[in-house]
């Protein structure tokens, strides 16, 4: 149930602030020494975005995704994938019900608030597909009947990296409905220390509650639509996605959809901010996390072990920044 | 050690001098230029060598100057010939102010005496040793190019012909060579291209020569090793080629800019005779000196076809009183004066008088230097001569802009007006254009002589009138003695004491005198220089010496133009082959129509060869000039103003100083442009302000001032920045560069704080709906005090660079020049295209017209 300090619907963004401050503690409580991976989290549920969490197993990434959803009041549903999981495990299947002689539907985990599904490049392409409907549409096709999700919606999915044993990659088509990949590296060592001190007595997990609701999620997410974007943020946008279409190392460059995206995460990170434009700091802050998944780069590229983390970091420090003119 | 780039800026010097060619006569200098930059180089050289500080580098190359000057002009008097002393130093003080003198006297191109040589050695040396500084220690090439730049506008400021096209070729590819190289050693400065295998077509990476002197032109393999440089250079060299190409035809194409009203005749042609001079005064200051010369030697032989006694061959006509002397307006030369053998029209003012054409043939002696004015007798009307001679129609003053009449022959035909003394009293009035022109005279004319003209001729009714009892009073009632001993007039009050007091002079006096007296009644009047005719050696051939040289007036009456009078007394104890015109007599005598009279003493012929004769008159560019003679010609130089030199270092000061000035009238027009807090700006400027509209929206139009003032502060703590050399990324957005900004700086609180401000300002004032409204002043105080933070983090030569050499200045020229030149490029596309469309339709026209076999 929800806690009484969030009785008033927040509103604005400086209710905002507050909601999502509440959020971001409660999730450090659980994850910590990753306040960088926390926020871009955020950004994205504000941004009514998917997150792709990718790392090394242990560093905890399901934690991270666990604790968000336990912070939220809202209906939250785990998927383990794993190689033999079929399409309708996702996203649930017509059952023949005898007494009524009809066809039933029974939804699956994706109709919840907040869908985790752990390490997901173990399942099999048809079923890993089977989510892309979902993510981008919002809503499930079942025997030609549509079902709308709930809102909000975020899928929180993990994954090993791809060299991995046992792994499927993501197709592009997948990765690309993915606002954000987000990688949680090792934590430092008081970090860690901290962590042995309280994960040794019992999970902090167990002891978080939850701090809004869905319905506060949703007018944050209301807040975050309006803020402004100057038009030229939105050109240096363009620009960047723009050069990753011309980069000589990449073979595929950002979608539109991509650009999308950017601007969608870029007002909620600055929303975050506590502010109410956005500035080309929250593109150049995300543009790492939110086109880099997308990009393939080339053979030669390959070879170089220049990965297309590189390539966005160089264009940030190549592009200019627009600014008025002498 | 650079070695490259010191010997480049070597060439560029060079290459810069090889436009000082107008200034000297021969070609030592140029060896002696050389001299001064490889000693300059090599001072340099050894300096860089020890990896001293700039500024000794600077001494180290002044060492090198000074010791090869000594060792060239002063080694009897330096120890082992080598070492300066300060008998050394005495001398090569002594020799620069001979060149001085000289340079002063002489009219470009000036003789190579040993005080010249001096001079150009040493201010070659320096404009070497700034161009090394600049562009090899300080890694600064652009800027070298302002000490070159000055150096060649000297002779393109002292001669109005200006520097051939060549000279300016070779000057502009030397620095565009240096250009290059320092670009290339920048480029290289990189290090070797790294392909990525996408590019490559199998370069290895490693192992590749370090072959530093490779050039892009070099072979294969030098050229698989720096590609790119090679193939930079080679665009390089295209764009330097078509740059000076394009420069050098383009004026071709278009009407010159004649820049004589700044450095032209007006300043006066000086003891060389020439009519650029650099420095000399007017044509009147050699007079003296011609008139006292000990040899009288020959100035030129003439044959004429004249039934009597031939008139003055005049150089020039002085047309304008500034008071102390008499000079003449500017010329304005064009091609369209040359007189190419035509029939010039007839002289201002001539009417219906008798005239006669008389033809003269003039030999000019073969030591004669410097004469570029042709002495020609009134009204020339056609002149054959070789080279480049133009007229000046008004004052029929026929000159050149680079000969000299020297060891020339040449046939002039003209139109001598013959009036009477009752014409010239018959005219009467003027038109307002002759009449404004010479008769103008300053305000500093003496009452007392205004009181005299008027006094001596009273009662007289016409001009002519006026002029005759004027010529008389000089002549003979005025009481005048003629004598060369008297120094010449120098100021206004020096006329004046000559005509109220001293009564003594010579023709010089005369004739600015009664020029000006007649000025003052009103009668249009100038001062001619010249020759008398001078003495007839066999029938029809006259020789002149340069003792008749002279000056005498001219009066313009209407009807009749300009006609000569004689107020120099004449004969035995006056200016001896001067002869008075028969109309200037006064009309009491019987006056005849034609022949003239020699007043007081006939037999010119006898008095002219004498040394000890009464003198004759001034005469210019007569043989070498001598130093030695410029004892008078110093004091003369007084009275003149340096053009050349003071106009030189003008631009020199001048073009150091523009960057600075550049950089405050840019902070000053930014703040100028902020409008008051609280006001409105109409017109919704913020939107247009940025790129691609990326200002605020308009809508926030309250906003718009506060949007201005943190563009200016933003716009000024950029250029701060750079001007204190601190890195400054176009990439990095306000906040990013504000945090850089104090990592470097590691500011103050307070500092950081107004850092803070102004980044934060401009932030909002960029990509907030609604700018920040901290105040203008505020802002700038902030702006203030974050510059004192940037000066105190950098070193004191930085700091000072900042101050008087601000990068950003440079940096926003450059920019605004690509942009012109991208500008112009689509401008040339556009053209290109619609020419190619123009062509094609008119082809397809064509086409169509044909019989319909196609």
């Amino acid at each position: 149930m929800a806690v009484g300090t969030h009785g008033g619907r927040a509103s604005g963004l400086d209710g905002l602030a507050q909601v999502a401050n509440k959020i971001r503690d409660a999730v450090e409580s659980v994850v910590e020494g990753k306040p960088h991976a926390v926020r871009l989290a955020l950004t994205v549920l504000l941004s009514e975005g998917h997150l792709l969490i990718e790392d090394v197993p242990g560093v905890g990434k399901t934690m991270l995704a666990k604790a968000l959803a336990r912070s939220i009041d809202c209906s939250v549903r785990r998927v383990q994938f794993t190689p033999d999981l079929l399409p309708s495990d996702i996203t649930g299947v017509s059952a023949y019900n005898q007494e009524l002689r009809e066809f039933e539907f029974k939804p699956g985990p994706v109709f919840a608030n907040l869908l985790v599904g752990d390490e997901i490049n173990r399942a099999s392409p048809k079923t890993q597909s089977a989510l892309l409907e979902c993510m981008e549409e919002r809503q499930v096709t079942v025997d030609g009947t549509s079902y709308r999700l709930e809102r909000p919606f975020m899928v929180v999915a993990t994954q090993n990296p791809v060299e991995m044993e046992g792994t499927y990659p993501l197709p592009e088509a997948q990765r690309d409905r993915f606002t954000a990949r987000i990688s949680m590296g090792y934590p430092d060592p008081a970090a860690e220390l901290e962590m042995l001190d309280v994960h040794g007595r019992s999970s902090p997990l167990d002891r978080l509650a939850p701090v809004a609701d869905a319905a506060d999620v949703r007018a944050l997410v209301e807040v975050v639509r309006d803020q402004h974007v100057a038009p030229a943020v939105r050109q240096y946008v363009i620009d960047l996605v723009t050069a990753t279409r011309n980069h000589p190392e990449l073979r595929l460059g950002a979608s539109p959809r991509a650009t999308l995206h950017l601007v969608r995460a870029a007002r909620a990170y600055a929303a975050l901010d506590d502010r109410d434009y956005v500035l080309p700091d929250d593109v150049q802050d995300l543009a790492v996390p939110v086109l880099a998944h997308r990009l393939l780069p080339t053979a030669e590229a390959q070879v170089e072990r220049r990965r297309p983390e590189h390539v966005v970091t160089e264009l940030v420090h190549r592009l200019p920044v627009p600014s008025p003119r002498q | 050690m650079r070695i490259r780039l010191t010997v480049m800026a070597g060439l560029a010097t060079l290459a810069g001098a090889v436009g000082l060619y107008p200034l000297f006569a021969g070609r030592a200098w140029f060896w002696a230029g050389l001299g001064a930059v490889l000693s300059v180089a090599a001072g340099g050289l050894v300096a860089r060598r020890f990896r001293v500080p700039a500024a000794l580098n600077a001494v180290a190359g002044l060492l090198a100057l000074l010791l090869y000057l000594t060792v060239v002009h002063a080694s009897g008097e330096a120890l082992l010939g080598v070492v300066p002393t300060a008998g050394s130093l005495q001398r090569l003080a002594t020799l620069a102010g001979e060149g001085w003198d000289a340079a002063n006297n002489y009219a470009a191109p000036v003789p190579l005496v040993p005080g010249i040589m001096l001079l150009a050695a040493a201010g070659i040396g320096l404009v070497a040793l700034l161009v090394d500084l600049l562009a090899v220690r300080l890694r600064r090439t652009a800027p070298a190019g302002l000490p070159l730049l000055a150096m060649y506008s000297v002779p393109a400021a002292v001669r109005e012909d200006s520097v051939s096209w060549a000279a300016f070729a070779v000057g502009a590819l030397g620095f565009l060579a240096l250009l290059m190289t320092d670009a290339r050693e920048q480029v290289g400065g990189w290090g070797r291209v790294v392909f990525t295998p996408r590019w490559s077509d199998g370069v290895p990476l490693a192992g590749a020569a370090e072959e530093d002197g490779t050039d892009g032109a070099g072979g294969s393999g030098g050229r698989r090793e720096r590609p790119d440089v090679g193939a930079l250079a080679a665009s390089g060299r295209r764009i330097g080629m078509a740059a000076v190409a394009v420069a050098v035809l383009l004026p071709m194409a278009i009407p010159g800019v004649q820049p004589r009203g700044l450095f032209g005749l007006g300043g006066g042609g000086g003891g060389g005779g020439g009519s650029q001079t650099v420095t000399t005064p007017d044509p009147l200051v050699s007079l003296k000196r011609e008139l006292t010369r000990p040899d009288d030697a020959v100035v030129l032989t003439y044959r004429t076809d004249a039934r009597e006694r031939p008139d003055y061959l005049r150089l020039y006509a002085l047309d304008r009183f500034d008071g102390d002397r008499w000079s003449y307006y500017s010329l304005q030369s064009t091609a369209k004066d040359r007189l190419t053998d035509r029939e010039l029209p007839p002289p201002p003012g001539l009417g219906p008088v008798r005239t006669q054409r008389v033809t003269t043939r003039v030999k000019v002696s073969r030591q004669v230097r410097n004469m570029t004015f042709l002495p020609v007798p009134y009204a020339p009307a056609r002149v054959s001569i070789k080279g480049d001679w133009r007229v000046d129609e008004a004052s029929r003053m026929v000159y050149s802009l680079r000969d000299s009449a020297g060891g020339r022959s040449y046939t002039v035909t003209s139109l001598q007006a013959m009036p009477t003394a009752q014409q010239l009293a018959a005219g009467v009035g003027y038109p307002v254009d002759v009449l404004r022109r010479y008769t103008a005279l300053p305000r500093t004319v003496p009452p007392e002589v205004t009181k005299l003209a008027h006094d001596i001729t009273s009662g007289a009714l016409s001009a002519h009138r006026k002029a005759v009892l004027l010529q008389r009073w000089f002549t003979r009632d005025g009481g005048f003695t003629y004598d060369l001993s008297a120094p010449p007039p120098q100021r206004g009050n020096d006329l004046t004491g000559f005509l109220l007091r001293d009564k003594r002079g010579y023709c010089e006096q005369f004739a600015a005198a009664m020029a000006l007296m007649a000025r003052v009644l009103n009668i249009p009047a100038r001062v001619a220089m010249g020759y008398t005719p001078g003495t007839q050696t066999s029938p029809g051939v006259w020789t002149v010496r340069s003792r008749d040289a002279h000056a005498w007036p001219e009066l313009y009456f209407e009807g009749t133009g300009w006609v000569r009078f004689e107020p120099t007394p004449a004969g035995a104890a006056g200016q001896g082959t001067a002869v008075t015109p028969p109309y200037s007599e006064p009309a009491s005598d019987p006056v005849t129509s034609r022949g003239e009279q020699t007043p007081s003493a006939p037999t010119p012929s006898a008095s002219s060869s004498a040394s000890a004769g009464p003198g004759t008159a001034a005469q210019r560019g007569l043989d070498q000039p001598d130093p030695g003679t410029g004892a008078d010609g110093a004091e003369e130089e007084d009275g003149g103003v340096p053009t050349g030199w003071i106009a030189g270092t003008v631009l020199v000061l001048a073009l150091l100083a523009a960057p600075m000035v550049a950089r405050v009238l840019t902070r000053r027009r930014r703040w100028a442009a902020v409008p008051p807090p609280g006001s409105q700006v109409a017109g919704g400027r913020g939107d247009g302000d940025g790129p691609g509209g990326d200002g605020p929206s308009p809508a926030s139009a309250g906003g718009t001032g506060a949007a201005h003032a943190a563009h200016a502060a933003w716009r000024e703590m950029r250029s701060d920045a750079l001007d204190h050399g601190l890195a400054w990324r176009s990439s990095d957005t306000p906040r990013a560069t504000v945090r850089q900004l104090a990592q470097v700086l590691e500011p103050d609180a307070e500092t950081a704080q107004a850092l803070g401000r102004i980044a934060r300002a401009e932030e909002m004032a960029r990509y907030s709906p609604v700018p920040a409204d901290a105040p203008p002043e505020a802002l700038r105080a902030d702006v203030r005090r974050v510059r004192e933070a940037f000066a105190a983090s950098v070193s004191r030569p930085a700091r000072l660079r900042a101050r008087l050499l601000p990068p950003s200045t440079v940096a926003s020229t450059r920019s605004a020049t690509r942009e012109a030149l991208h500008e112009a490029a689509v401008r040339v596309a556009a053209v290109t295209g619609r020419a190619r469309q123009v062509r094609e339709r008119v082809a397809e026209r064509v086409r169509d017209r044909l019989p319909g076999g196609r």
